[in-house]
């Protein structure tokens, strides 16, 4: 994620400005904002460290990479939208719509599972493009259009399995959400596996290819730059040439494609399609990209931040559950941390 | 302020005189002061009495010294000028006198009393009151909840609205404005917002009033009425500190003037004792030029762009004209006349509903923005905050938003460093003063934000450009270089239109001139052959009774 991180950073000392004190305290505050986040995220471990002992470990932390994935694909997605001045709150919805039709395509209709999930993303993919349409032709103000969305997807995921969870998918069905990569097991002498290495999970890989993916766009394609330029000034983006309305939709059909790319991942996890499932997961998202120093004025953000706010996230619930603080505890403790973070962001800005 | 009142509270017995303007959108109850011999007098007037004084104030930014050592001061009852280039400091002061900023270094005495003022609110309270350029009123309120905004008469835990309306109606009858207090402010013109903002700091019992720039989108009809307005402030006993970019408008209501620098005070003297010209040099720190540079070029006969009977309803109707390679063309009439409408319709900002387009001789049809830029025509805002950056962006992010293909590879990946060099090329042809072309354009000054909106249009090699009061709110020095680079562009064979409110400029510039009436081209004039006064006909609809 540090690779990541210095993208910018290393954009802005590539220029060759003229003053150089100023180049400097420019980087500075950039470096500060970093840490700030990054900062934070370290003292979590450590004081988390020093509480438990299960914390630090390699299990442990994997498990975390694993819980992150989650809010970390869905924030990637809901920061492409924060950026443009929108938001997108139907991703919770859209997640479990889209696990529920890839396990009822494979339950039902019997396609391979590849295929079946391949159809839930592609859900996810089309309430998107539902929600980009309402947007940008249909001119509502994104909150309601996805606020919309949030409830007809919810609605149809229940309708379509009679609000029962779809089990008995087989067990290629949980490989996605359960295999990994480099995983090392020796069986001992008495036949019972030894894990020496748990492996990176397949969900880990594919967060962290999406979010060098989506990073790479934001930071280094015209398609990113426009992106940014819709979310600091829509009408002079316009006036300049700028697809405002597809571009506009871009981020949403993104959303909502990562959002059903999590509701196959959280099924597979789970061997169980439930369509009560991800429910507030939008807002998970929505918080990781804030904590990450996202704008929801537009026109400011990035996925390393965002991907930081997601670990910081996953970092308090697994810490705090170690600690064994009640899970409302923690819901106020999180709560708390949104609220801080976003302050100090603000005093950087007042500066 | 208690004589002020009472003052007022005479004056308001008199029977209002109505006097109507021409063509102003507000309407004066009040008789001229010089023709009543019934108004009191005010021994105020030439008051010597040092209202507000400031010392050596010092203020730094980060890699910026904006003000070193100034010092200011303001009678009651006089109109001091502050007069500097962009970047020069005016605003930083302004915004020192007015609480916003504090000092790094110095004093201010308000009344004989040191104050350090932590807020806006700090020096409101104390009657130092200031009218932003940009106007700070909510529009969805009515007149008269703006003017008591948080300081709402209220009845128990209601609000009094009978008071309200009276106090409000108090308010703007004491300025002599005819507004109906529950208009809501959306539905005001800029120069009744400027009164309901005045309106607002004499109900805070403002004793010092701040104006950045109020004339700046005023007609003539609604400055004359402003400076009615400004003469009674100070009969009244109210400082006023002025700044503006006309300097023509000055000398009729400007008692002193300061000139800053580069941060550094230069001069402080009456106005009478200095000449328009002494300002100048002293604002640019050089001996005044031409105030438009000599034209380089002839237009060719080659017609670039034509239109023909372009209309949009509402807005104008049947507009025919063409443009030569080389060409510098004006855009005159007065404020809504149609001329920015017929220029944002051809850049396909706004949808016509007839006419033709033809560039080259070819005919184009225009439906987007992006077709016009595709066309090579380039449109550049009047509203530069608004509509042409993208002010939370870098320099080199806005010079390249309209030509992001000249900067990327085929797959739409950016090459930094070409970014990078291009930027800087037009950095340093344009001489954009910033610290670093990454700097967000935000904290740049408007001259500075209007050559980066320039810059962007040139790197996408736009061969017609439109501008739109370009030099709004940009000083002297700036604003030559405008003109300049406009006359060069039309040397490479570009054609230029230009659409402005300043006839001077118009003359001083522009090879033709298109003179625009309530929507109507009314006449195409060489500017050679023209003057102020007959463009002023068409532009005010006489042609007609004109032979």
């Amino acid at each position: 994620m540090t690779s990541l991180t210095s993208e910018t950073q290393k954009n802005q000392m590539t220029a060759g400005g003229k003053n150089e004190r100023f180049q400097l305290s420019d980087r500075q505050k950039d470096l500060l904002q970093k840490f700030a986040a990054l900062g934070s995220l370290i003292a979590l471990t450590l004081i988390f460290s020093l509480t438990s002992n299960a914390f630090f470990t390699v299990n442990n932390g994997m498990t975390i990479a694993l819980q992150v994935t989650s809010i970390g694909i869905l924030g990637i997605g809901a920061t492409c939208v924060i950026i443009t001045g929108g938001i997108d709150l139907s991703v919770g919805s859209v997640l479990a719509l889209a696990g529920v039709v890839a396990a009822l395509a494979v339950k039902e209709l019997n396609m391979p599972v590849p295929v079946a999930m391949l159809a839930g993303i592609l859900i996810g993919s089309l309430c998107g493009l539902i929600n980009g349409l309402c947007v940008t032709h249909l001119k509502l103000p994104p909150f309601i259009a996805t606020l919309g969305m949030m409830m007809v997807a919810r609605g149809v995921a229940l309708q379509i399995t009679g609000a029962r969870a779809v089990s008995g998918l087989g067990e290629s069905f949980g490989e996605l959400g359960n295999g990994a990569f480099l995983r090392i097991v020796n069986i001992d002498q008495n036949g019972f596996p030894d894990v020496v290495f748990p492996g990176i999970p397949y969900p880990v890989i594919l967060m962290v290819v999406i979010a060098v993916a989506v990073a790479l766009m934001l930071n280094r394609t015209v398609l990113g730059r426009h992106i940014y330029s819709i979310g600091s000034n829509a009408e002079a983006a316009r006036l300049s040439g700028v697809h405002v309305a597809r571009v506009t939709l871009f981020t949403y059909v993104l959303s909502g494609t990562l959002a059903g790319l999590t509701g196959c991942v959280l099924m597979s996890r789970l061997v169980t399609a439930q369509p009560n499932e991800g429910v507030m997961y939008e807002l998970d998202a929505i918080a990781s990209a804030v904590i990450g120093g996202t704008s929801l004025m537009g026109g400011v953000g990035t996925i390393s931040g965002t991907a930081i706010g997601a670990f910081v996230i996953g970092i308090l619930r697994n810490g705090l559950n170690m600690n064994g603080v009640s899970a409302f505890t923690q819901q106020i403790i999180i709560g708390l941390v949104i609220l801080g973070t976003v302050w100090i962001d603000q005093l950087r800005n007042r500066r | 302020m208690r004589g002020f009142l009472a003052n007022l509270a005479d004056r308001l017995d008199l029977p209002p005189r109505e006097r109507r303007h021409a063509q102003g959108a507000l309407r004066s109850k009040r008789g001229h002061g010089a023709s009543n011999p019934d108004r009191p007098t005010f021994d105020t007037k030439t008051s010597d009495e040092i209202i507000l004084r400031l010392e050596a104030i010092t203020k730094e930014f980060p890699g910026v010294r904006a003000l070193s050592q100034v010092p200011f001061d303001l009678k009651r009852g006089e109109v001091h000028a502050v007069c500097g280039e962009n970047g020069a400091g005016k605003s930083t002061l302004m915004k020192i006198i007015s609480g916003v900023y504090q000092p790094d270094a110095g004093t201010i005495s308000f009344k004989g009393r040191e104050h350090h003022f932590g807020s806006s609110l700090d020096a409101e309270t104390v009657g130092i009151a200031m009218i932003h350029q940009e106007l700070n009123l909510v529009p969805h309120l009515t007149v008269a909840e703006n003017i008591y905004l948080a300081r709402e008469p209220t009845h128990g835990i209601f609000i009094d609205k009978a008071k309200l309306r009276a106090d409000a109606r108090h308010c703007l009858e004491r300025l002599g404005v005819d507004i109906d207090p529950d208009t809501p402010v959306r539905a005001l013109s800029v120069a009744q917002c400027q009164m309901v903002e005045i309106a607002k700091a004499l109900s805070l019992e403002a004793e010092v009033l701040i104006m950045d720039e109020p004339t700046s989108s005023l007609t003539e009809a609604e400055t004359t009425l402003l400076f009615d307005v400004i003469r009674d402030l100070k009969q009244s006993g109210v400082g006023i500190v002025y700044i503006s970019h006309r300097l023509d408008e000055m000398a009729e209501i400007v008692d002193r003037v300061t000139i800053l620098r580069d941060g550094r005070h230069v001069s402080t003297d009456a106005f009478s004792a200095v000449t328009v010209d002494d300002i100048v040099s002293r604002m640019v720190g050089r001996p005044l030029e031409d105030k438009f540079p000599e034209r380089t070029s002839t237009p060719t006969d080659d017609v670039l762009l034509a239109v023909e009977g372009l209309t949009r309803r509402g807005a104008f109707h049947d507009i025919s004209f063409s443009l030569r390679r080389g060409e510098i063309l004006g855009f005159a009439g007065l404020m809504g006349a149609g001329r920015t409408e017929v220029a944002r319709a051809i850049f396909g900002a706004d949808p016509l509903d007839a006419g033709q387009i033809a560039l080259h001789g070819k005919p184009l049809e225009i439906r987007s923005p992006r077709d016009a830029i595709a066309a090579g025509i380039a449109y550049l805002s009047e509203d530069r905050k608004g509509q042409g950056l993208a002010v939370k962006m870098s320099v080199a992010q806005n010079l390249t938003l309209a030509n992001m293909a000249g900067v990327a590879d085929r797959f739409g990946v950016i090459d930094f460093q070409r970014e990078t060099g291009t930027t800087q090329r037009y950095v340093d042809l344009l001489n954009i003063r910033t610290p670093s072309i990454h700097q967000v354009v935000r904290l740049l000054s408007g001259g500075n934000q209007q050559k980066i909106v320039i810059g962007k249009w040139l790197f996408r090699d736009s061969r017609i450009l439109f501008f739109d009061e370009p030099t709004r709110g940009i000083d002297v020095g700036a604003k030559f270089a405008i003109y300049k680079m406009m006359d060069e562009l039309a040397a490479q064979g570009i054609g230029v239109v230009l659409i402005s409110s300043e006839l001077p400029e118009i003359l001083g510039v522009t090879d033709r001139v298109a003179v625009f009436h309530e929507g109507k081209l009314t006449a195409t004039l060489n500017t050679r052959d023209t003057n102020q006064e007959e463009i002023m006909h068409y532009a005010s609809g006489y042609a007609g009774t004109r032979s």
